[in-house]
């Protein structure tokens, strides 16, 4: 394995609080789709800022514990200098557009961390070409869609190539047709860049065709870690976790329990239909 | 014909000063010529309600000076005075992107680049700051506040729309710092965007304030 990130015994209390953290130990493959997901208030926004360096660096609070990105530790490390090895998209991608246009947007971090003009202009014109929202460079924010605001947001990570790229509830704010869209888009960056993605997700059937980990956190620990065919029996087993697991697992792990049979972990009805139809579950099973 | 923003901050600047050093014809002259520059810009409504929320701001202006006993000339040189500062700076903000401006008071007048960073982020912040304000008075209606009685009455109303509001906007102001740092604000934020252009210009506008500026001095030296 070759992990880009590493948490090991980690453990966190922001200043007047209880342990938000514990004893988190867990490894993020190169090139994977990892996909976080947990009860509120479990700890999983906080994980995404630990895997960054926000947590404990910019926020203060007690730690214990070590983070490693791409072989080296986040102590000591500026939270601006991590964000060139791990971009985060924070849940409120509203406020943390800080520009009047999109190109400007992108281009901020790019002219902070001392790009020349003409490249920055070079990695902007592209980001927002992967993010598909080509030739918008003079547009106003408030000339952009919420979703739009949101790809923007992203292509101003993707501009300054971060191998990992840590997206918390990134379709929130978001209709069925706008979540697909944006994780279609992170699979194909992951194809074609092999980059890192981190997703603390509720809404799991969106990324169901890409996510190739499951992390599961409850009350600040790890309570299951491992490729998706690995953990879902023992996520299924835990009655809280359950409900959060994509309806298709639910099912299919519901029906192993059942009839004894062993099922593929779907990625989408059609998939389920299909081998539920050659296992002889009923004539009318459709997608 | 484009100024570089630098030029136009010292023009401002100049105009301000001007008001004080010129004859009333000189001011008035002025004042023409930045209504006749802010209506070749932009015809718009968002303008004409800009010149004319000024110019009725000016009126009241005229008029509370008039009621603490100044003479009428003194009282509309006054408002005068006021109206052309006033449009000094609608007219930068109306030719110059406020990037541009926030680049050149880093670069050529040393503002520490937070302050010049709170121009960009103002007006980047002030159409969210709307939305949340109907936002949150219409959460806040379905509650069962009512902006109904005499001013006082709605005016201490008005705190459960203020409170949430502003916890609103801290939250977001956190949120945008922490973005800031994420994305490395700091000293090369304005040092490494393109370089506008200086012109001739530029160089013959800024002589031109220097001859302006230097009014009293000619005056006195040519003996009128």
């Amino acid at each position: 394995m070759n992990p880009v990130v590493s948490v090991t015994e980690f453990y966190f209390k922001y200043l007047r609080s209880g342990l938000v953290l514990k004893n988190i130990n867990l490894e993020i493959e190169k090139g994977s789709f990892t996909v976080i997901i947990g009860p509120s208030g479990a700890g999983k926004t906080t994980l995404c800022k630990a895997i960054t360096g926000i947590v404990p660096y910019y926020t203060g609070g007690d730690y214990a514990g070590d983070v490693k990105v791409l072989g080296e530790t986040t102590k000591g490390k500026k939270v601006s200098d991590l964000a060139m090895k791990v971009g985060l998209m924070l849940e409120d991608y509203e406020s943390q557009l800080v520009s009047l246009t999109a190109g400007e947007e992108v281009a901020f971090s790019l002219l902070n961390h001392g790009f020349p003009p003409d490249e920055a202009e070079e990695r902007t014109r592209r980001a927002l070409e992967d993010v598909g929202l080509p030739g918008r460079e003079n547009y106003q924010l408030d000339e952009l869609s919420g979703g739009q605001r949101q790809r923007l947001a992203l292509a101003s990570l993707l501009a300054v190539h971060p191998e990992v790229i840590v997206l918390d509830e990134p379709v929130s704010a978001m209709d069925p047709d706008g979540g697909e869209s944006l994780y279609k888009l992170l699979g194909k960056i992951r194809e074609e860049y092999g980059t890192t993605f981190i997703v603390v997700e509720h809404r799991v059937e969106f990324v169901l065709p890409y996510m190739t980990n499951l992390i599961a956190v409850k009350n600040g620990e790890i309570a299951g870690q491992g490729t998706c065919e690995e953990v879902v029996s023992r996520i299924y087993e835990d009655t809280e976790l359950r409900p959060l697991l994509p309806d298709l697992w639910q099912i299919k792990r519901g029906l192993e329990i059942s009839t004894g049979q062993r099922f593929r972990l779907w990625r989408s009805t059609e998939e389920a239909a299909e081998e539920l139809r050659m296992k002889g579950f009923g004539k009318g099973v459709r997608a | 014909m484009k100024l570089n923003a630098f030029t136009w901050i010292i023009v401002t600047v100049a105009v301000t000063a001007w008001v004080f050093i010129l004859p009333l014809q000189a001011v008035a002259t002025i004042l023409v010529l930045q209504l006749v520059l802010l209506l070749y810009i932009k015809r718009s409504k968002t303008m004409m309600a800009a010149i004319g929320g000024l110019g009725v701001f000016t009126g009241m202006m005229i008029l509370l000076q008039l009621l603490f006993g100044s003479p009428l000339n003194v009282a509309l040189f006054g408002g005068l005075r006021m109206l052309v500062m006033t449009l000094a700076f609608l007219c930068m903000l109306a030719t110059t992107r406020i990037q541009s401006i926030a680049k050149a008071l880093v670069d050529r007048f040393h503002l520490p680049v937070e302050y010049a960073f709170m121009l960009t982020a103002a007006l980047r912040f002030v159409p969210n700051f709307l939305e949340d304000s109907t936002v949150t008075l219409d959460a806040q209606s379905c509650r069962g506040y009512s902006n109904r009685g005499n001013a006082l009455k709605r005016l201490l109303s008005y705190v459960v729309v203020i409170r949430p509001l502003v916890m609103r906007a801290v939250a977001k102001s956190e949120t945008l710092a922490l973005s800031m740092e994420l994305r490395g604000f700091g000293a090369n934020t304005y040092k490494n965007m393109p370089k506008e252009k200086f012109t001739a210009i530029d160089v013959a506008v800024l002589a031109l304030v220097v001859v302006l500026s230097t009014y009293p001095f000619w005056k006195r030296l040519l003996g009128t």
